[in-house]
């Protein structure tokens, strides 16, 4: 092939490439505009994890160690005494280690009461790593700050604005609802 | 045999330079060292050095109990992340026992080639940078960006779902999971003509590819190499095929193959990959029912019976395989993971010596090495 005929080839594959181009130039960006507008995150979506309480200020986790247990870079630390009052346990500490947590929400998994939840709040970075290691009190925080939450024992549930919390309506949920409601069945068998 | 360890100045032998390419270069996708010789264009030696990502993943899955592990093995190849949790949960099910509920096989086997298509378009995007091409980049992350939409809206996270889970799948997919599926397949088969037309089709991409970085289907063989990488040096070697897992008996699909085994032949094996990936998922998506079972019974404790076994799958960079050995406890005594990236990457001094330096990028990337998997 001469020099000419392979320039020709060059410059015709360079306009067969700018018509590729060419036919996706109209549509629409795609860029989001993050700071200022803020992306909706599905439920189920492993962001930030909080702990819930129940509406009346009492702790919804019954210090089980579930989570402890199948965390697997063991950043949970949970201590726990007899409750003085009734049967059970109470907490007397929770603490999470964010900055090793893997995101993988087999505590959340776990969570026999769903008491431990993923929730929709993803801006988390920070100056100070230790600012990443949450003791209760942040998660509870996080928790009474988060609008909506998931957990795979009741589904995605929602904090109305006079602070009960409701299961969110079923177009809300993620899959898995006929599981959710057939609750008599003892849900999955894990 | 034992190669050479570092590349040494031969003396009197001024002709010769001796370059780092790496572990920054932006080509090497990853924490990749060659050490390259090089006389004028030409490459005389070519030795690489891994290690710089290695995170210790088989001596901790040895600590951590069996669910605990797949959270570890989805960080292997994390552009296909969610491919790597299968060979280890389909040998821990042989040893359980579990039944696997033919609906979550195949949720499982749509997700498999959905992070197919994923892991393509990443390479594709990366590959095209490498040459010199931007536009490819820009347009492929924009796709890929859609699977894990998909992807986040069912499992929860995008490159890292944690997902797949012994027995089936962790939570049934979301309702308007068969749609968008379906309309991502629509889309996406818009858009692999504009990669013909970019890619493969170029001139332009020709002129860099065919004909470089020849690999011979005997030296294929001898490396162990697997993937497209073998699939384009002529031999028709897929785990889907070979040893079938999940849903792919009933599927079905060809396996691409091209016989010359130069980099424009990886790149069109794996074009035509996706191509079947798009056939295997619209398969897939008319078989699965809307609802029904995604879990079997597991006991809740996974305790495996003492036995080892060995499963192989075929994720986007070739044949992944887990060998587990379990001793009736809690922890698995050993894990070893087959990672076919590692096996890739030995080609490097055959395929660099004698190609021009330029062309070693291209080889690279037709490679398309990832380093969380290499090093593990």
């Amino acid at each position: 092939m001469s020099l000419f005929a392979e320039v020709w080839e060059a410059v015709k594959a360079v306009g067969a490439g700018l018509g590729a181009v060419n036919k996706r130039i109209s549509e629409p960006a795609v860029t989001e505009f993050y700071p200022y507008k803020k992306p909706e995150i599905p439920p189920v979506s492993v962001q930030f994890l909080a702990l819930i309480q129940n509406e009346d200020g009492t702790d919804r986790c019954v210090a089980c160690l579930q989570c402890e247990r199948v965390c697997p870079s063991q950043v949970i630390t949970i201590e726990r005494k007899r409750n003085p009052e009734g049967k059970g346990f109470v907490l007397e500490r929770f603490d999470l280690d964010f900055a090793n947590c893997m995101h993988c929400a087999n505590c959340v998994e776990a969570c026999p009461v769903s008491a431990i939840v993923t929730v929709g709040a993803f801006e988390h970075a920070v100056y100070d790593i230790n600012l990443l290691k949450a003791d209760k009190a942040m998660l509870d925080h996080i928790g009474h700050e988060a609008k909506t939450w998931y957990s795979p024992k009741f589904g995605v549930e929602i904090r109305t604005p006079d602070g009960r919390i409701e299961k969110a309506p079923p177009e809300m949920q993620p899959g898995g609802l006929a599981e959710l409601l057939a609750e008599g069945e003892g849900g999955e068998a894990s | 045999m034992r190669g050479p360890t570092t590349v040494e100045p031969v003396p009197g032998r001024t002709d010769e330079l001796i370059i780092n390419m790496g572990p920054q270069h932006p080509a090497t996708h990853g924490v990749l060292k060659v050490v390259i010789g090089v006389e004028g264009e030409r490459i005389t030696r070519a030795v690489p050095h891994i290690g710089f990502l290695h995170r210790n993943h088989e001596k901790i899955e040895e600590a951590r109990t069996y669910p605990q592990i797949i959270t570890y093995t989805d960080r292997m190849d994390y552009v296909s992340g969610l491919q790597n949790e299968l060979p280890f949960i389909l040998a821990v099910e042989d040893l359980l026992g579990v039944e696997v509920p033919p609906r979550a096989k195949l949720i499982r086997t749509i997700f498999f080639e959905l992070f197919r298509i994923a892991s393509h378009l990443v390479w594709l995007g990366t590959g095209m940078l490498d040459l010199g091409a931007i536009t490819p980049f820009l347009y492929t992350f924009r796709d890929r960006e859609m699977i894990l939409e998909i992807t986040e809206k069912t499992a929860g996270a995008r490159m890292l779902p944690n997902y797949f889970t012994f027995g089936g799948v962790r939570r049934d997919v979301h309702p308007d999971f068969f749609k968008d599926v379906a309309h991502f397949l629509d889309f996406f088969e818009t858009r692999l003509p504009d990669y013909y037309a970019l890619v493969l089709d170029s001139p332009v991409f020709q002129a860099r590819a065919v004909g470089v970085g020849v690999l011979s289907r005997e030296r294929a063989i001898a490396r162990g190499a697997s993937g497209p990488v073998i699939r384009a040096s002529g031999v028709a070697y897929d785990v889907r095929k070979a040893e079938p897992y999940d849903a792919y008996p009933e599927l079905e699909f060809e396996v691409p193959t091209r016989p010359e085994g130069d980099v424009f032949a990886r790149f069109w094996v794996r074009f035509k990959e996706m191509e079947e990936s798009v056939k295997i998922i619209r398969q897939a998506l008319e078989k699965t029912p809307k609802t029904g079972p995604y879990k079997g019974k597991v006991p809740p404790r996974v305790k495996p019976k003492p036995g080892a076994r060995y499963r192989a799958v075929e994720i986007s960079r070739g044949h992944l395989g887990t060998y587990v050995v379990s001793d009736g406890s809690e922890r698995p005594l050993r894990v070893k993971h087959r990672s076919p990236s590692f096996a890739n990457l030995q080609l490097i001094p055959d395929l660099f010596v004698g190609a021009r330096f330029a062309d070693a990028i291209a080889i690279l990337s037709s490679l398309d090495p990832v380093f969380g998997e290499v090093d593990r």
